[in-house]
């Protein structure tokens, strides 16, 4: 059963039928304890899986001044703690590299609706992303990464944490992914619903409870 | 020994821990850090490991003053992001296994006022249409470092004019400062002399912020850093 992207890292597959934990197993915040239905990805995993990725992309991108550019809101856990693998790398053998970050938003103008064109919030002058490599991490890719290509960085790769298996996919794989997890609405780690559940540290599937609670 | 428990302002909590003028910090090879900084810092003031046993304590005391409220945390970009990030963890630890719960939703708002070392007077805030969502809300602005106050006393006035409920500021680190304008944060983790201080995401033109302990910086990272 071939996947509909090649790899080029392994990728941590959860498969579709994959329930996740039952709540009970694990600590989550009181004000949620009706909103989420399982536990889908423990906070740990996400961690151990993370310190991975810091070192393949240690590997990979070693030897540039790199650029780590976290797309907010929702990169904004995994980046901080994908940060804080590669600085723990970088201190600890002989070879480090000079790491700056910047910060962006991403605003679509078309209700939620994925188009186009998108408006980028915040961020230094991008230009001096001229000549850096740069990791993103975050949702909207193609679009940012046009975006980015005008500025002529020297090379750009892409962590996301989470990449989806759905028939909707423009066929995008990052350079470095966490887990490929099906067309599950999840949240949790910096994931909202509504701005709600991201001061959750698993990810996790909302509950009908939660959905109607904190409905827009 | 009882903490006491309704509106805390700075003075009841204290200064936070308090570094002395003639501290002079430790010695670089007593710890770990990045070999691309090994001849621009000079000693390392807070190690990273102080930094979090000190936010647990911070994010007790918030839980105690805020749990069972909603609120929504205020991430002053781009040094505040550690700070922030390591005290909503710490927030949440507590959510989970405490007696009482702290809904947080996070915003981010980006503030720039440093040339080189020197604070400046020219204040741009950025994101800042995304704050109407404030109003009526109990706001809880995260900062790494206080040092005139201006740009915290611009923060609040223009955090104010959105109409929140309530507004809290937690500070990292808070320095002691001939021309202070007096705003002194409802959490403080450490009163610092007025030194120059780079690490945990405090920057130098952008530089440092890839390092976890507090540290001061070199006279050659200030010339190799120098805009």
């Amino acid at each position: 059963k071939m996947p509909p992207f090649s790899y080029i890292n392994c990728a941590f597959q959860i498969s579709d039928e994959e329930q996740g934990y039952d709540l009970d197993l694990f600590c989550i915040p009181k004000h949620y304890a009706a909103d989420l239905e399982r536990v889908y990805i423990p906070h740990g995993l996400i961690l151990d899986r993370t310190e991975r990725l810091a070192r393949e992309i240690m590997k990979d991108m070693g030897g540039h001044h790199i650029v780590a550019l976290c797309v907010l809101k929702g990169g904004y856990k995994f980046f901080a703690d994908l940060l804080d693998y590669i600085k723990a790398l970088n201190r600890n053998s002989d070879r480090s590299i000079p790491m700056t970050v910047d910060f962006i938003r991403l605003k679509s103008y078309q209700n939620d609706q994925s188009t186009g064109e998108i408006k980028v919030i915040g961020g230094d002058d991008l230009s001096t992303l001229t000549g850096k490599d740069i990791i993103d991490t975050g949702k909207t890719m193609k679009t940012l990464l046009e975006l980015l290509k005008q500025y002529n960085p020297k090379m750009v790769k892409v962590a996301s944490l989470l990449v989806k298996r759905t028939p909707r996919s423009v066929g995008y794989r990052p350079d470095f992914v966490g887990f490929e997890v099906p067309d599950k609405f999840v949240v949790g780690y910096a994931l909202d619903y509504n701005e709600y559940f991201r001061d959750l540290n698993h990810i996790c599937v909302i509950s009908e409870t939660g959905k109607e609670k904190y409905k827009a | 020994m009882a903490e006491p428990s309704g509106n805390n302002k700075a003075a009841d909590r204290g200064r936070g821990i308090v570094i002395p003028d003639d501290w002079p910090g430790y010695r670089l090879d007593l710890f770990t850090y990045p070999a691309h900084y090994s001849e621009d810092l000079d000693s390392v003031y807070i190690p990273h490991g102080v930094i979090m046993d000190r936010t647990e304590r911070l994010a007790r005391n918030i839980m105690d003053d805020l749990g069972d409220h909603d609120i929504v945390v205020l991430c002053v970009l781009k040094g505040g992001y550690q700070f922030c990030a390591d005290l909503v963890e710490r927030i949440k630890v507590l959510s989970c296994n405490s007696s009482k719960s702290l809904l947080m939703r996070v915003d981010f708002i980006r503030l720039k006022s440093y040339l080189n070392d020197q604070s400046t007077q020219d204040l741009q805030i950025i994101g800042a249409e995304s704050l109407s969502v404030l109003s009526g809300k109990n706001v809880l602005i995260v900062e790494a470092i206080v040092d005139t106050g201006l740009t915290m006393k611009t923060l609040l006035t223009h955090v104010r004019s959105f109409r929140p409920n309530m507004i809290r500021v937690a500070g990292l680190l808070v320095k002691r400062v001939p021309n202070s304008s007096g705003c002194l944060p409802d959490y403080v983790g450490f009163e610092i002399p007025n030194r120059f201080v780079v690490g945990y995401a405090l920057d130098y033109n952008e530089y440092f912020r890839d390092l976890n302990h507090i540290c001061v910086i070199s006279e050659s990272g200030k010339q190799k850093y120098k805009v």
